[in-house]
C-alpha cells in the first residue's frame, strides 16, 4: 500500500511541471478567452472605458460580417482539397519508399524535410518562386513565355491562389504524414501479400483488398491531423499571399484568401477589437470540435481489427 | 487520490508564485531603465548606438525594440499584447489622432517640455502637447530626373493630372530608348495597402487643400462624399495602375517595387523620402527628386509632407523623468543630432537642429517645405480598419483589373458612405 502510494506520488511530480505549463498557457487562457468573447475587452487605454459584459453581441456581429462568413466558405474549400491532396500525395510517396527502391531511405528523409522548415519561411520562399522564379523561367524558356506574362501570376488571382496555398501545404505536410503511412504499410503482415499473391490477386487487387483496410488505422490519424491542420493554417497563409488578392462577396470587397485563422487576427489586431476575434475563435474552435469528431467516428467504422 | 490532488494543486501554485516573483524586481538605485518601442526597423541600430552613448551621458539605460516594416506585424498589436500583459514601454509611437485615442488613457501631457518651443508639428489635443515628432517626411512622385531630361519633360510642369497623363504616355513610347520596364513604379498588393489605401488616398483627403484643412475628411467621415473630387481622383489611380508594372502592381511587395526605381526599370516611384537608405544600398546614383501629384485636374503645387510618428511617453512609467531626459537630449545634445540627422537619416522637426540629411530625396521634401508648398497628412483622421480592410481590397481589385473605374467610384463611395 505504501509503495503504491509513493510511486502514485512520483508520478504526480513528474507530471507536475507539464501539468503546470498546460495549465498555465492552455487551460486558463482557454477559459479567460472564453469569459474575453462575452465583453468589450480591448487591452488598450481608451478614455473612460471600463470593462462590460455584452453577452452575444460579438457573436452576432461575427456572423453578420461577410469578411467572416467568406473566410469559413474559403477555408472549408482549402481544407477539403488540401486533405484530399496532402493525403493522397503522402500515400503515394509511402508506397514508392516502401517499394524495394534503391535509396529509398533518402527519399524519405528528402521528402521529411520541408516539414522541418518553419511555414513562416516556406510561404517567403514559395512566394518568391510565384512572384519571380516563374516569371525568370518564362523569359528564359520562349515555350513558357506564359509564364512571364503578369495576367499569369499565379497569387494574381484568388483561384490560384487557394491552389498555390494548397501546393506549399502539400509540400510542407505530405511528408509528415507519409511517415505515418510508411509505418502502417510496414506493419501490414507479408503473409496477407503471399497468400494474396498464390490466389492470383495482381498488385492492385493486393493495394485495394489488404493495405488499404489494413492501413485505415492511419487514415484515421492522418484525416484528423490534416484536417485541424488545414483549418488552423495561419503561417503560409499570412507569408505567402497576406490575405490577397482581394475578391467580391456578398457586394462586400474583402481579402480573397483570407483563411479563418487570419481572419480572427485581423479582426483583433487591425480592427482593434480584441473581444470579437475572440468571439470568432470560440465559434471556431466549436466547429473544428464537431467536424474532426464527425471525421474521426467516421473513419473509425471503416477500421479492422487483426 | 483527494489528498494528492491536493499536493499538486499546491505544488502548481508555489511553482507559479515563483514566476510571479520573477517578473516583479523592482528598480532600485538611482540610474533608471528605460523602455523604447518604435516602428522604424531601418534606424534600429542608429538609434540602440545612440542610447547607448546617452548611456554613458546620464547612467540612465534605454532598451530600443523596433517593431515593423510590414503591414501584417506592426507596432500597434505589440503594444496591446504588452498592455495586456501589463509591461507597457516607457515610450513608445503613436501616428495620429486614431492611436492616441486608443491609448489615451495613459499618455502623458508634454506641454511644459523645452522642445515644444522648437518645433510646430507636434502632435497636440485641445491645445496640449502630447507627441514628440520623431522627424518629417515627405511624399510625392519620386522622378528620375535624368530620364526626364532624356524625354524632354520638365518636372516642373507636373502638378496636375494633364500634365502627368502627357509625360506619362510620353515615356511609354520610349520605354526601349530608356530602358524601363513601365513608366511608374506602383504597388497595391495584399500587403501594400499602405501605399494605396494610407498615402495614395491621402490626395483625395488633402491635396490642393491649405495645410491642416480637414474639410474634406470631415465631410467623408460624415459620409458625405464629393463626386467631382473622387472622380478626378479615380482618374488619377487609373493613371498610375495603368502605366505600372503589373506583376509589381499585383503581386510586387516593397522591395521590388522600390528596387524597379533604384535600378532605373521605372521613371516614377509612389513612395517617400524613406526610400533613400533604398536608393544608397542600391547604388542608385542618378539625380531624384519629388513632384506633386496629378490627383486633380487643376494644379497642386506641393507635396505632402508631415511628422509620421510621435514619441508618447506613458503616464504610468516609474521613469518619466529619464524619458523626459531622453527625448530633451536628443533635440538638445549634439549626439541626439548627429543621431536623428547623419545616422538615422531622417530630416529633423526641429528648428534648433542645423544639420542636413544626405539622402536626396530628403533634401527634396527640405526644399518643398521650405517653399511652404506642403499638404498634410490626413490619412491617420481614418482608423486603420477602414484603411486596411475596406479600403485596400477596392484598390487591390482595381488593381488587378477585376473592377473598372465606374465601380471603383462606386465601391469607395459605399465604403465612405459607411462611416457615418
Amino acid at each position: 500500500m505504501k509503495k503504491q502510494k509513493n510511486s502514485s506520488f512520483i508520478f504526480w511530480l513528474f507530471l507536475a511541471p507539464v501539468l503546470f505549463t498546460f495549465i498555465m498557457v492552455i487551460i486558463i487562457p482557454f477559459f479567460m478567452g472564453i469569459f474575453y468573447s462575452f465583453t468589450n475587452w480591448s487591452s488598450s487605454a481608451r478614455a473612460n472605458f471600463t470593462l462590460q459584459w455584452i453577452g452575444f453581441t460579438n457573436f452576432r456581429t461575427s456572423l453578420g460580417d461577410p469578411t467572416f462568413l467568406y473566410s469559413f466558405l474559403i477555408t472549408t474549400l482549402y481544407t477539403v482539397l488540401n486533405v484530399v491532396v496532402i493525403n493522397a500525395t503522402a500515400l503515394i510517396l509511402a508506397l514508392v519508399v516502401t517499394s524495394k527502391l534503391k535509396l529509398r531511405n533518402i527519399y524519405r528523409v528528402g521528402f521529411f524535410i520541408p516539414n522541418l522548415i518553419g511555414g513562416l519561411v516556406l510561404g517567403y520562399i514559395w512566394q518568391f518562386i510565384f512572384n519571380n522564379a516563374l516569371p525568370a523561367i518564362g523569359n528564359a524558356i520562349p515555350l513558357l513565355s506564359g509564364l512571364a506574362n503578369p495576367e499569369n501570376l499565379i497569387l494574381s488571382k484568388v483561384g490560384s491562389s487557394v491552389a498555390a496555398l494548397v501546393i506549399v501545404g502539400t509540400w510542407q505536410y505530405a511528408g509528415y504524414i507519409m511517415m505515418i503511412y510508411i509505418a502502417a504499410i510496414e506493419g501490414v503482415p507479408e503473409s496477407l501479400f503471399e497468400a494474396a499473391t498464390i490466389d492470383g490477386a495482381n498488385e492492385f487487387q493486393k493495394f485495394l483488398k489488404i493495405t488499404v483496410p489494413m492501413v485505415a488505422q492511419a487514415f484515421t490519424i492522418t484525416m484528423f491531423l490534416t484536417l485541424v491542420q488545414s483549418f488552423k493554417q495561419f503561417d503560409v497563409n499570412v507569408s505567402l499571399t497576406a490575405g490577397g488578392p482581394s475578391a467580391m462577396f456578398r457586394n462586400t470587397p474583402l481579402f480573397g484568401t483570407e483563411l479563418l485563422s487570419l481572419n480572427i487576427y485581423n479582426t483583433a489586431f487591425i480592427k482593434n477589437m480584441l473581444a470579437e476575434g475572440q468571439a470568432r475563435a470560440v465559434i471556431f474552435f466549436a466547429v473544428l470540435v464537431v467536424v474532426s469528431v464527425v471525421q474521426v467516428t467516421i473513419n473509425k467504422k471503416k477500421e479492422v481489427e487483426m | 487520490m483527494k489528498k494528492l490532488l491536493i499536493v499538486v494543486v499546491i505544488m502548481v501554485a508555489l511553482m507559479g508564485s515563483v514566476f510571479a516573483a520573477g517578473s516583479k524586481e523592482s528598480s532600485t538605485g538611482k540610474s533608471a531603465t528605460i523602455t523604447l518601442m518604435q516602428n522604424k526597423p531601418e534606424i534600429d541600430g542608429a538609434l540602440k548606438d545612440y542610447a547607448k552613448a546617452w548611456n554613458g551621458l546620464t547612467g540612465n539605460t534605454v532598451i530600443v525594440k523596433s517593431v515593423g516594416g510590414s503591414s501584417s506585424i506592426t507596432l500597434g498589436q505589440q503594444l496591446k499584447a504588452d498592455f495586456a500583459a501589463g509591461d507597457m514601454p516607457d515610450i513608445f509611437i503613436i501616428a495620429g489622432i486614431e492611436d492616441y485615442k486608443e491609448w489615451e488613457g495613459i499618455i502623458l501631457d508634454l506641454s511644459n517640455e523645452k522642445w515644444t518651443g522648437d518645433t510646430s508639428v507636434a502632435f497636440k489635443k485641445d491645445g496640449k502637447v502630447y507627441g514628440f515628432p520623431v522627424a518629417v517626411e515627405g511624399w510625392g512622385m519620386a522622378y528620375n530626373a535624368d530620364m526626364l531630361k532624356k524625354a524632354g519633360i520638365d518636372p516642373k510642369s507636373l502638378d496636375n493630372y494633364s500634365a502627368y497623363k502627357s509625360a506619362f504616355e510620353k515615356l511609354d513610347s520610349m520605354k526601349v530608348e530608356l530602358g524601363i520596364d513601365s513608366v511608374v513604379s506602383m504597388a497595391a498588393g495584399p500587403e501594400m495597402g499602405w501605399v494605396t489605401a494610407h498615402h495614395n488616398f491621402n490626395s483625395l483627403l488633402s491635396n490642393g487643400l491649405p495645410y491642416g484643412d480637414l474639410s474634406v475628411v470631415n465631410q467623408l467621415l460624415k459620409g458625405e462624399v464629393d463626386a467631382k473630387r473622387l472622380s478626378e481622383y479615380a482618374d488619377w489611380v487609373e493613371l498610375l495602375f495603368m502605366f505600372a508594372d503589373k506583376a509589381v502592381l499585383t503581386t510586387g511587395n516593397y522591395d521590388s517595387q522600390v528596387g524597379a526605381f533604384a535600378t532605373g526599370k521605372s521613371v516614377f516611384l509612389h513612395q517617400g523620402n524613406w526610400v533613400d537608405p533604398n536608393m544608397k544600398s542600391a547604388g542608385a546614383t542618378f539625380e531624384m527628386a519629388f513632384a506633386p501629384h496629378g490627383s486633380m485636374h487643376t494644379a497642386t503645387d506641393g507635396i505632402f509632407v508631415a511628422a509620421p510618428s510621435f514619441y508618447v511617453i506613458n503616464s504610468k512609467s516609474e521613469n518619466i523623468e529619464a524619458a523626459k531626459q531622453f527625448l530633451n537630449d536628443m533635440v538638445y545634445t549634439t549626439e541626439g543630432q548627429d543621431f536623428m540627422v547623419n545616422k538615422a537619416g531622417m530630416i529633423p522637426a526641429y528648428g534648433n537642429v542645423k544639420l542636413n540629411p544626405s539622402g536626396q530625396l530628403s533634401k527634396s521634401v527640405q526644399m518643398w517645405a521650405g517653399e511652404g508648398k506642403v499638404y498634410s497628412w490626413n490619412q491617420y483622421n481614418f482608423t486603420g480598419d477602414f484603411r486596411d480592410l475596406t479600403l485596400a481590397p477596392i484598390y487591390n481589385q482595381f488593381a488587378n483589373g477585376s473592377i473598372d473605374k465606374a465601380k471603383f467610384i462606386e465601391l469607395m463611395t459605399n465604403a465612405l458612405q459607411g462611416l457615418k
